[in-house]
């Protein structure tokens, strides 16, 4: 076990950039899916239903792209991840209080 | 930021290279699918639209019998023969039937046999759906590929502060800085392509890799109508069996031209044909980046009447979605907007290899002073960049020797075309892992010279479509393209020549440089010297 650990060399500089991959893929990926919702509810009332959901899912790449330049752009991959939470978690709490207030179930 | 688009722009480089290298040949498909069928007749000039939708019909009443869905393609600037096509009533247990496809010589009025031939479609198909994987795996692929694409875009616009200045800056001769002027350039030139292409190209499969989207919003049938209203399709009656003669397709074409006021016509739909519901749709060639009504036209195949017709109508979400596809794949464009389309996407074919090369050459002054030579990383860098950069447009090369030479009765040979291709890009990304690279490099690219100049030779002597005869003939697609070939083959050999010519003979010169000099310049430049920061 414990050579199986230095075999992975967890003070290595390697595990971080790796950490940050992975928020930048997986978490990048959620908030952009996360960020469709809320674009979405936020545009329901202007454009109708079907076109508010199509430009909520024509931005997702940009905020995708965004949020994987950010992810390697911060200091620390924790503080990378945190945000990524808070930015998700942000989205959807707004997404669920306004479709709360409009009574639109989404 | 400097360092991220690094490794982008590497991790997936070689996919993308060879995304973008099938996809820019995309633009020419047709073209490329026209000379794999050599048995296909040369073109036939001056004839009229009515005698060849006379010829069409013909064919299609006698071998389309039982099918109420009919395709009338007529020669174009891309494609010099009459095709036809029909949809085979479904087989039992499947909802549609298969699309068959036909050339007809104009001369008999018979259908032409070709070689079995993946033709330029296959070809354009590998750059999204990766040919030896599933649909759903090459999709996802492809898609995180494109993602990483999107951001070396942004991230190269980003780190790029003097981006305009930088534009003029060319320095040649100086190894590392002229591949970094060359990338910058190649980039610049070309940006709002760059951006539209990787794009749209997500946007393609936007409902596949968003469906968790869709999913937590809506339900399937819900979902379904927004793809109607998204991709809204023209209506058109269906066949109630009764049977009923039609009219010529050519007198009817007769009532088209009197509304466009012009002889133009691409391609032409026939609805339930033979039935008392029978309709032609007349289009014309696309000429407009969104939808114009005005490209179609809706006769009524038994009385000869037009059909006014409701437009398509489109949302403002579902025209800039449409925008995006029709830029991507350039259907509306003409002969030289199709070239323009071509250069550019050589264009970023090229970025994506000068960028990877510029990897090496920054690495290579402390790799070469490594005392066990270069590591690891460093080499299969290198040769994957050879085996792709230079081998990839080998074995496109080879996939055509192969529609040219392998035995015609042979069984699959279509996909034995594909074979031979992967079968030589294996190869070839395989040979400079026994090579030094300076050598695997020249003698890579001396092949490419060769294998190109070579195409239209081999041409000549396996088929009648060679130069002499589609000159004599004028027939202007079949010269193009072995030119074409020849062009690509002289550029090759020219990038042999300079790469020997820089490489090789350059040492002595290299060590009367005075390093003030090199440090002078280094001031000047967007690259600081290599450290752990942005290496």
């Amino acid at each position: 076990m414990s050579t199986f650990i230095n075999y992975l060399n967890l003070s290595s500089a390697r595990w971080p950039v790796f950490s940050r991959a992975l928020a930048a893929t997986f978490g990048g990926y959620a908030l952009a899916i996360a960020s469709s919702l809320l674009i979405s509810q936020l545009l329901m009332q202007v454009t109708g239903k079907y076109q508010a959901i199509h430009i909520g899912l024509i931005l997702t790449f940009l905020v995708y792209a965004c949020a994987a330049m950010w992810v390697f752009s911060v200091k620390t991959a924790k503080k990378a991840w945190l945000g990524l939470l808070k930015s998700i978690f942000f989205c959807l709490t707004v997404t669920w209080l306004l479709g709360k207030i409009t009574g639109v179930a989404n | 930021m400097k360092w991220f688009h690094t490794w982008v722009g590497l991790i997936v480089g070689w996919v993308l290279f060879f995304m973008f290298l099938t996809g820019t040949l995309g633009y020419f498909y047709q073209e490329i699918t026209r000379w794999m069928e050599p048995e296909r007749p040369f073109i036939e000039h001056k004839i009229s639209n009515e005698a060849l939708l006379d010829i069409a019909q013909a064919y299609l009443i006698k071998n389309a019998q039982g099918v109420d869905e009919w395709d009338i393609m007529l020669p174009n600037a891309r494609d010099q023969n009459l095709r036809v096509g029909w949809r085979k009533p479904p087989e039992p247990g499947k909802k549609r039937g298969k699309y068959q496809q036909t050339v007809l010589d104009i001369k008999t009025g018979d259908s032409v046999e070709s070689r079995a031939t993946g033709g330029g479609r296959l070809l354009y198909r590998m750059h999204y759906r990766l040919h030896y994987l599933s649909t759903k795996i090459s999709y996802w692929i492809v898609g995180f590929c494109s993602m990483l694409m999107l951001l070396a875009v942004i991230t190269g616009v980003v780190i790029h502060k003097k981006i305009f200045t930088d534009f003029f800056t060319f320095r040649a001769k100086k190894g590392l800085l002229g591949w970094l002027d060359i990338h910058n350039v190649l980039s610049v030139i070309a940006l709002p392509f760059h951006f539209m292409i990787t794009y749209s190209g997500l946007l393609f499969f936007l409902f596949t890799y968003m469906v968790l989207s869709t999913n937590l919003q809506m339900s399937e049938d819900e979902y379904s109508e927004m793809r109607k209203e998204i991709f809204p399709r023209s209506a058109h009656l269906e066949s109630v069996n009764q049977p009923k003669e039609m009219l010529a397709i050519s007198h009817l074409y007769q009532q088209v031209k009197n509304t466009w006021h012009t002889g133009e016509l691409n391609y032409v739909e026939v609805f339930a044909a033979g039935d008392i519901n029978a309709q032609a749709r007349f289009v014309r060639h696309e000429t407009d980046i969104t939808y114009n009504p005005e490209d179609e036209v809706m006769v009524s195949a038994v009385t000869g009447e037009i059909i006014l017709q409701k437009p398509k109508e489109y949302t403002v979400t579902g025209m800039i979605h449409n925008g995006f596809f029709s830029l991507h794949e350039g259907h509306f464009a003409g002969s030289i907007t199709r070239w323009v389309y071509f250069i550019t996407g050589l264009i970023g074919t090229a970025m994506i290899a000068s960028g990877l090369i510029l990897w090496t050459t920054k690495r290579k002054p402390k790799q070469l002073k490594n005392p066990n030579g270069p590591d690891f990383g460093y080499r299969l860098v290198e040769q994957l960049n050879i085996g792709t950069i230079v081998g990839l447009p080998i074995a496109i090369a080879m996939y055509f020797y192969a529609n040219r030479l392998l035995p015609l009765e042979m069984a699959n040979r279509l996909n034995w075309e594909a074979n031979v291709m992967f079968i030589s890009w294996a190869t070839l990304l395989l040979y400079p892992a026994f090579r030094p690279a300076p050598k695997a490099w020249y003698e890579q690219l001396n092949l490419a010279a060769f294998v190109y100049m070579a195409l239209p030779v081999v041409n000549a002597l396996t088929t009648d479509k060679h130069l002499l005869n589609s000159i004599s003939k004028q027939d202007w697609t079949l010269v193009a393209f072995d030119l074409t070939l020849f062009a690509i083959g002289s550029f090759f050999a020219f990038a042999a020549y300079k790469y020997q010519a820089l490489t090789f003979e350059k040492k002595p010169i290299k060590k009367v440089i005075n390093p003030r000099d090199v440090i002078a310049d280094e001031s000047l430049l967007p690259l600081r010297p290599m450290n752990k920061e942005n290496g």
